[in-house]
C-alpha cells in the first residue's frame, strides 16, 4: 500500500480515538516524513488535537522529522512495527524534542498496543 | 510492630532522598524488639550531593535508605533499571540500601486487602493512582479486587493527558516506554528538591473529582492537589503534619498512609524497608523477604480526618 494512502489511515484512526484527541488538543506540531529511498516528503499535522496528512514539503516549518526507508516507514505507520525497534536499530531517524518523540510513541501504542 | 525493646544491639539506617531538605526529620523505631534509629537526610534534588552521601555511609550504618527516586521499577515481572539511581549508588559496596520496592510489592497489597476487610473502601469505587508503574503491586491489588482504576503515569508523570484505563494498557505501556523513561534525567519524571514544596498545580483537577480513592506517590499527589477532595480515601505515605492538614482542609475522610505514623509523619518506604533490612538481615532479593514483612506485622496509619456524620 502507498505510504500516503497509510499515512491517510493512520490520521484517521488519530482523529476517532477520543483519549488521543484529548491528550492533542494542545499540541499543534508539524512532522516532516522522509523516505529516504525514494526522495519522496510526506507530512502530518496537529492542529488542536486534529491530524492532517499531506504530501510534499508542508507549508511551515516542521517541528519534527522523521526518515526512513519507504518499507521502514509503511510498517511504523501502519502498526506493524513499533517505532522502537527501527529507531533502536538505526533505521529510522528522528529529530525533534524528546518530549514529542514519546508523545509519538505513546499515539502508535494507544492506537495499535504493544 | 511496636514492641518492649529487648537486648538487641539498636540498629541506625539512614535515608538519603532527592527530597527537599525542609522535610528530614529523625526518629525511633522498634521493630520486632529492636530500637532502630532512622533519620531522613534530603538533599534538594542534588545528585552530586546525594551520592557523596550515599558514599559517606557505605560501612557507617546497618542499611541506607534511597528516597525521590527508583532502583528500578518492577512491572509485570519484567524489571527496568533506573540509570540516575545506579550512578547515586554506584560507590556503596558494603551496606545495603534500598529504595522502597520491597515494602510497595509485599505490603502494599495487604494494605488494600485489609481496607477492603474493614469495610473501608469497596470495589465500586473509582480509584485514581497518581502513578502505578512505581507501585505495581499496589495497582495489581486495585486491579485484581475489581476497582475501576485509573493510572496517571502519563498524565503526572510525562504531562500526557492520556488515562490509562486498564491493567492491560499500563503493562503494555511499561514495555514500551519504561525502556527509554528510565534512562531519562529522574528530575524531569519526579517533583524534587524545592519543586516538592511549590503551591500546587490543579491543572488535573477532573482526574480528581472522578475518583473517590487517590492512591501513590505523596509528592505526584500534592503538586496537583485540587482545592477540594471531599469525602475521598487517600492512600500514599510519607506525609508530615503539614500535608496531613491540607488534606484536612481539603475535606479528606480517611488518609492511609502505607508506612507507620511516628511523631506526626508517615516515612518513606525506603527508610522503612531499610529498617527492616536493617533489623533482621534479609534484602527484597531473598526468597525469605515476603514472609519476613507478614512476620513483622507492620502496622499501616489510618487517620479519619472528616470522619463522615
Amino acid at each position: 500500500m502507498a505510504l500516503m494512502t497509510i499515512l491517510q489511515a493512520f490520521v484517521e484512526k488519530c482523529n476517532q480515538h477520543e483519549r488521543l484527541r484529548a491528550m492533542n488538543r494542545e499540541w499543534s506540531r508539524t512532522v516532516v516524513i522522509w523516505a529516504e529511498d525514494t526522495g519522496s516528503r510526506y507530512w502530518l499535522r496537529s492542529v488542536a488535537g486534529e491530524l492532517q496528512a499531506g504530501q510534499g514539503p508542508p507549508e511551515e516549518e516542521a517541528n519534527m522529522e522523521i526518515r526512513a526507508d519507504g518499507e521502514t516507514l509503511e510498517a511504523v505507520f501502519s502498526g506493524r512495527l513499533t517505532p522502537t525497534e527501527p529507531y533502536n536499530q538505526g533505521d529510522l531517524m528522528v529529530r525533534g524534542s524528546q518530549d514529542d518523540l514519546f508523545r509519538l510513541d505513546v499515539i502508535t501504542l494507544m492506537i495499535w498496543g504493544e | 510492630m511496636m514492641s518492649a525493646v529487648g537486648g538487641a544491639r539498636a540498629r541506625r539506617v539512614v535515608g538519603v532522598s532527592l527530597g527537599s531538605s525542609r522535610r528530614d526529620h529523625q526518629a525511633t523505631l522498634v521493630l520486632d524488639g529492636v530500637q532502630v534509629s532512622i533519620q531522613r537526610r534530603g538533599t534538594d534534588g542534588d545528585l552530586e550531593r546525594a551520592r557523596e552521601r550515599l558514599t559517606e555511609l557505605d560501612g557507617q550504618v546497618d542499611a541506607i535508605g534511597l528516597g525521590g527516586i527508583d532502583r528500578w521499577l518492577v512491572v509485570d515481572g519484567a524489571r527496568y533499571t533506573v540509570r540516575d539511581a545506579q550512578w547515586l549508588v554506584a560507590n556503596v559496596k558494603t551496606t545495603p540500601v534500598v529504595d522502597g520496592r520491597g515494602l510497595k510489592e509485599c505490603f502494599e497489597p495487604r494494605v488494600i486487602r485489609d481496607l477492603l476487610a474493614q469495610g473501608q473502601i469497596d470495589p465500586s469505587q473509582r480509584v485514581l493512582m497518581v502513578s502505578a508503574l512505581d507501585r505495581f503491586g499496589m495497582a495489581e491489588s486495585f486491579y485484581a479486587l475489581g476497582f475501576p482504576t485509573v493510572a496517571g503515569d502519563l498524565i503526572f508523570g510525562v504531562g500526557l493527558d492520556m488515562p490509562i484505563l486498564s491493567r492491560r494498557e499500563l503493562v503494555d505501556l511499561a514495555r514500551r516506554l519504561l525502556p527509554q523513561v528510565v534512562n531519562r534525567p529522574f528530575t524531569e519524571l519526579y517533583p524534587v528538591g524545592e519543586a516538592q514544596n511549590r503551591d500546587p498545580d490543579p491543572r488535573y483537577e477532573r482526574y480528581f473529582d472522578e475518583a473517590e480513592i487517590i492512591a501513590g506517590d505523596f509528592h505526584l499527589i500534592r503538586k496537583y492537589l485540587p482545592p477540594t477532595l471531599a469525602g475521598k480515601v487517600v492512600v500514599t505515605n510519607t506525609t508530615t503534619a503539614d500535608d496531613v492538614e491540607q488534606l484536612r482542609r481539603r475535606g479528606v475522610r480517611l488518609l492511609v498512609t502505607t508506612t507507620p505514623v511516628l511523631e506526626g509523619r508517615s516515612f518513606g518506604t525506603n527508610v522503612v524497608e531499610a529498617a527492616v533490612v536493617a533489623v533482621t538481615g534479609i534484602t527484597p532479593e531473598d526468597s525469605r523477604w515476603q514472609p519476613t514483612v507478614d512476620g513483622l506485622k507492620i502496622e499501616f496509619g489510618q487517620l479519619n480526618l472528616n470522619p463522615v456524620q
